[in-house]
């Protein structure tokens, strides 16, 4: 007679499943920054943008001077900054939001994923 | 083939058209998500029947529900191919290799995990070509195969059972 109740490999391949399902959404979500980018601006004009999961420090010089901003392990920061109150430096890491330097003219916005970027919808 | 066994075959396809076209009914609220009832079909086919009838009567599913529903050659068309064929020569592989280890529930997992590994693989090839289109699907999709594989293959085993005491009141009667 052929094999008709629920076996053991079948609750074993049901919870690697279950596994399955709840692993992806833990991985999807962490490897979902790729889509966000980081956008640098100077004077009002964009001049970078930068996939936020990629380490990397730009130096730009600005209205009075140069500017650094660092990203590192999914934050971007701005690491040096010509002004004197140095409040851009004092924001620290950021994930979404921006930075804005006023005196030096420099905003950088970190821009979230874009979900939207995929057809609206294919049925099968 | 014999012609007992062509006619099954129609039998069983007809099953699964219907079951295809009363899901194209059912509103989803995720790209490529479906029920996936159809597959019930498929799973009894492999069960009584073996791979190759499995795969004509999948073949003939596609090929007549998609003229049907009015998708034939159409982008969903292909999905629904590709889904469907792997998910039928993935199961009769499984069955083949481990044979009776696997019930119809874990048949119908199998299924529909390679169903939606395929439609997505092809999404992304011919469609989409972002990966994280894909990706955001992915875990809703792998969620939703495992939900609606294990209720398909646990109405399959209903169906398997009931078929076979059927045959054996046949047989003893």
């Amino acid at each position: 007679m052929r094999h008709n109740n629920i076996t053991l490999a079948d609750k074993v391949l049901l919870s690697i499943c279950i596994f399955l399902s709840f692993y992806s959404f833990v991985y999807v979500k962490e490897a979902m920054p790729k889509g966000s980018e980081v956008r640098i601006e100077v004077d009002g004009k964009l001049k970078y943008t930068l996939p936020l999961n990629a380490d990397r420090t730009v130096e730009l010089s600005g209205v009075i001077g140069r500017t650094t901003i660092e990203i590192k392990r999914g934050k971007v920061r701005i690491k040096d900054a010509p002004c004197t109150n140095k409040i851009c430096i004092h924001e620290g890491w950021i994930e979404r939001g921006s930075i804005v330097c006023l005196p030096n003219k420099v905003v950088v916005t970190v821009s979230g994923p874009d979900k939207n970027k995929g057809p609206d919808a294919i049925s099968g | 083939m014999q012609s007992a066994d062509k006619y099954r075959i129609a039998l069983l396809a007809s099953y699964a058209i219907a079951l295809h076209g009363l899901e194209a009914l059912v509103p989803s609220p995720i790209p490529w998500l479906r029920l996936g009832l159809s597959n019930i079909i498929t799973v009894i086919t492999l069960f009584f029947y073996g791979i190759r009838p499995a795969l004509m009567v999948t073949m003939v599913r596609i090929v007549l529900g998609s003229l049907l529903l009015g998708t034939f050659l159409g982008p969903a068309f292909f999905l629904s191919l590709s889904g469907g064929l792997a998910g039928t020569v993935s199961m009769g592989i499984v069955m083949t290799l481990f044979p009776g280890s696997f019930g119809p529930l874990g048949i119908s997992l199998i299924g529909a995990l390679f169903h939606n590994i395929a439609q997505l693989s092809v999404a992304y090839l011919l469609f989409v070509g972002k990966i994280e289109a894909i990706l955001v699907v992915l875990p809703f999709l792998l969620a939703a195969g495992t939900v609606t594989g294990a209720c398909n293959g646990i109405a399959a085993r209903y169906l398997v059972r009931e078929i076979e005491a059927a045959h054996q009141k046949k047989e003893n009667g």
